[in-house]
C-alpha cells in the first residue's frame, strides 16, 4: 500500500515509517505565534520553565501581529509588548510587527514556508499553508509553548480524502464559490480529524492565491489539513521566495508527492463548470444557498478581506465589479476592504485601484484580520446584517446580535454596489 | 468501582463553535482563572451559563464540539469553572487536542446529538457520570448513555497530567 502525502510529511519530520492512526512526534520546522494567543505562549513558556528557559532554536520562531493591528486597547497593546520582550529576551528575530498583515501570509510572502514543513501557529487558518503542501495547523497556547521546548510535538497519522475538481469556472464564478459548495455538502464536521489532497485540472490551474482560499477553509469542515503539490507558477514563485532554499523546495515536492496506490478513505468529485456564485447564510459556514437564490436581501456592511480572500487578486475580481458597477458603492450599505498583507497593499496602491476604491465611497484599510472578530474596526451593532469574504459566520461572530452571509469578493462587491444581496454575474458577465 | 461525579447538565448542539464557547472579544485574557466568566455568553438562550454553573455540573453536546478557532480559552474557561468532563458525540480536532494537553477528560457519547434533539437529555436534568468506565445515567431522563475516553498516546498525556508535565517527565521522547 503506497502512502499519501500528509504520511510522508510526517516521515520526514518523526524520521520512522508511518501507518494511519500512529500517534508520532515530529520535528517542528516553525512554531509561530500571534498577537492573538502569543502572550499566553509567552506566559506559559515563561512559567514552566521557571522564566529562565531558552526557546529550543530561536531561527525557527516567528511572531506575526495580524488580529489587532494596530492594537485598539490597552490590554491588547500591554499582549503585544510582552511578545516583543520575549522576542528579545529569547534572541528571536522574526517579529513581524503591526505593519506586515496576515501571519501565514506574511510567513509564505517571507520565503519561510516550504512543502513538506511541520508548522504551528495560534491560528486555526494556519492550514491554509497547506495551499503549498506544508502541514500547518492551529493549535493552542500549550502546544506552541511545548514546542518551544524541544522542538516537537505530538500528532496523529490522519486518514486523507481526495477531492479531484474538473472543469473551468464560468464568468462570476470563483475558487470561494466551490469552497462554499463543498462547506454546504460535506458539512461542519465533514473533514474532521482528516487531511485532503485537492487534484485535478482546475486545481493544477490555480493560483496561489486560489489555493490559499481552498485550504484555508477546511477549518470550517474541522480538517488537519488540504493538501495541494505546487507546480507551475506557484511551485517557480515558492521556489523564489525561498530563495537559498528554491532547490529544496523542488526536492520536496518530488519527496512528498501522494503514490498512485495511496489509501484514502472518501474521494468526492466536482465538475465545476456549471457552479454559481454561493453564500453562506446566517448562521454558519455550511448553511449553503445560491446567491441567486438570496438576491435584494438588505445588508449594512459589506467586508472584503481575511487570510481567506485578501489577496491581490480577490481585491482585483472586487475592483473589476465595482468598475462595470460604475465605481460607486451604494451609500446605503458600509464598504471595507482590507488587503492582507503590505505587499498586496502595495500592488493595490500600484495599479490605482486604492483611489478608485476610495472615491467610490470605500473604507481601504491597512493589512489586518480586520472582521474576523467584533474586537477590531467594523464590529456589526445588534440588529445589522453584514456580508464578508471571511471564513466564519457564526452568530454574533463579529458583534452580538448580528448576522453575516459569507461570499466571494465578487459577490460582496456586487453586493456593496446595489445595496442588497447581488449575483455578481448582473454586473459583470 | 469507580468514582461517580454527579450534577446537573448544561445541554448544547451539535457544531458548537469556539466563539460560542468563549467570545473573540475577550481574546485578549491571558489568566485562564478570569475566563469562566466569559462562559458561553454569546450561546443563545445560554447566556445565565456563567452565573448558573456550579462546580461539578455537566457539559453536554452534541456532534463537532468546539469547532473554530484554536483558542485554548475554550477549554481553560469550563475547566476553570468546574465543569469535570465534556460530554460530546464528538471534538473537533483543535478543541480535543487542547483539552489532552490540559489532561481536561472528553467522553465521546455515542447517540447523544440525536438524545439532545429528542429531549432525553435536557437542561438542568441530574446526571451520574462514571469516569472509568464511561457510564452516564440521566437521573431525570431515566436515560443511559456510554461514554468512550480517549486512548493511545492521548491516553498517556492526560494521565500525565497534561503535555507539559507528559514532557518533563519524558524529557522529550524521541
Amino acid at each position: 500500500m503506497g502512502k499519501t502525502m500528509i504520511m510522508k510529511i510526517m516521515e520526514r519530520a518523526s524520521g520512522k515509517e508511518v501507518k494511519i492512526g500512529d500517534r508520532v512526534w515530529c520535528e517542528i520546522d516553525l512554531s509561530t505565534a500571534r498577537d492573538f494567543g502569543g502572550a499566553n505562549c509567552t506566559l506559559q513558556f515563561d512559567e514552566i520553565t521557571d522564566k529562565k528557559g531558552r526557546v529550543w532554536d530561536p531561527a525557527k520562531i516567528a511572531f506575526t501581529f495580524d488580529l489587532q493591528a494596530p492594537s485598539h486597547s490597552e490590554k491588547v497593546s500591554a499582549n503585544q509588548k510582552i511578545i516583543r520582550e520575549f522576542a528579545k529576551r529569547q534572541g528571536i528575530e522574526k517579529v513581524f510587527d503591526i505593519n506586515w498583515g496576515i501571519g501565514q501570509h506574511v510567513l509564505l510572502e517571507n520565503g519561510l514556508v516550504k512543502p513538506g514543513d511541520v508548522i504551528l501557529g495560534t491560528d486555526s487558518h494556519m492550514n491554509l499553508l497547506g495551499g503549498v503542501a506544508a502541514f500547518a495547523t492551529g493549535v493552542g497556547n500549550t502546544d506552541i509553548a511545548a514546542s518551544w521546548l524541544n522542538g516537537t510535538n505530538w500528532f496523529r497519522v490522519p486518514e486523507t480524502m481526495r477531492i479531484e475538481v474538473t472543469g473551468e469556472f464560468s464568468c462570476g464564478v470563483y475558487m470561494r464559490d466551490l469552497l462554499t459548495l463543498l462547506v454546504g455538502d460535506l458539512g461542519a464536521g465533514g473533514m474532521d480529524f482528516l487531511a485532503v489532497e485537492f487534484v485535478g485540472e482546475t486545481i493544477d490551474r490555480s493560483s496561489l492565491a486560489e489555493r490559499i482560499t481552498l485550504c484555508s477553509m477546511v477549518t470550517e469542515m474541522s480538517g488537519k489539513i488540504g493538501l495541494i503539490l505546487p507546480n507551475g507558477p506557484v511551485l517557480d514563485w515558492l521556489a523564489e521566495r525561498t530563495g537559498a532554499d528554491g532547490d529544496l523546495v523542488r526536492q520536496r515536492v518530488r519527496d512528498i508527492a501522494p503514490d498512485d496506490d495511496a489509501p484514502y478513505c472518501e474521494v468526492h468529485r466536482y465538475d465545476i463548470s456549471k457552479l454559481e456564485p454561493m453564500a453562506s447564510c446566517p448562521d454558519a459556514p455550511d448553511n449553503v444557498k445560491t446567491v441567486r437564490s438570496i438576491a435584494g436581501e438588505a445588508v449594512d456592511q459589506v467586508h472584503i478581506g481575511s487570510c481567506t480572500n485578501g489577496r491581490f487578486s480577490d481585491i482585483s475580481a472586487a475592483f473589476e465589479v465595482l468598475r462595470k458597477g460604475g465605481f460607486k458603492v451604494s451609500p446605503k450599505v458600509r464598504t471595507i476592504i482590507t488587503p492582507a498583507t503590505r505587499e498586496v497593499m502595495a500592488q493595490c496602491a500600484r495599479e490605482g485601484f486604492i483611489e478608485k476604491f476610495l472615491d467610490a465611497g470605500v473604507v481601504f484599510t491597512n493589512p489586518t484580520c480586520s472582521l474576523c472578530t467584533a474586537e477590531h474596526y467594523g464590529a456589526l451593532p445588534s440588529g445589522d446584517v453584514g456580508c464578508s469574504t471571511t471564513n466564519r459566520n457564526f452568530i454574533g461572530k463579529v458583534g452580538k446580535g448580528s448576522h453575516t452571509y459569507l461570499m466571494s469578493p465578487a459577490s460582496a462587491m456586487a453586493t456593496a454596489v446595489r445595496g442588497v444581496v447581488t449575483d455578481p454575474r448582473d454586473i459583470l458577465c | 468501582m469507580g468514582e461517580v461525579l454527579k450534577g446537573r447538565a448544561w445541554v448544547f448542539g451539535d457544531d458548537v463553535d469556539t466563539d460560542l464557547i468563549y467570545h473573540n472579544k475577550y481574546l485578549a485574557e491571558t489568566d485562564p482563572k478570569k475566563m469562566p466568566q466569559y462562559s458561553f455568553e454569546y450561546y443563545p438562550g445560554k447566556e445565565k451559563f456563567a452565573k448558573g454553573v456550579k462546580p461539578g455540573d455537566f457539559v453536554v453536546a452534541g456532534k463537532n464540539f468546539g469547532c473554530g478557532s484554536s483558542r485554548e480559552h475554550a477549554v481553560y474557561c469550563l475547566k476553570e469553572a468546574g465543569v469535570p468532563v465534556i460530554l460530546a458525540e464528538t471534538c473537533s480536532r483543535i478543541y480535543y487536542r487542547n483539552a489532552i494537553n490540559n489532561a481536561y477528560p472528553v467522553l465521546f457519547v455515542k447517540g447523544l446529538s440525536e438524545a439532545i434533539k429528542c429531549g432525553r437529555i435536557k437542561d438542568g436534568d441530574s446526571l451520574s457520570v462514571e469516569l472509568d468506565t464511561g457510564e452516564i445515567n440521566d437521573v431525570t431522563s431515566g436515560a443511559h448513555f456510554h461514554g468512550d475516553a480517549v486512548s493511545d498516546l492521548e491516553r498517556d498525556i492526560m494521565d500525565a497530567g497534561g503535555l507539559i508535565p507528559y514532557l518533563k517527565a519524558e524529557k522529550g521522547r524521541r
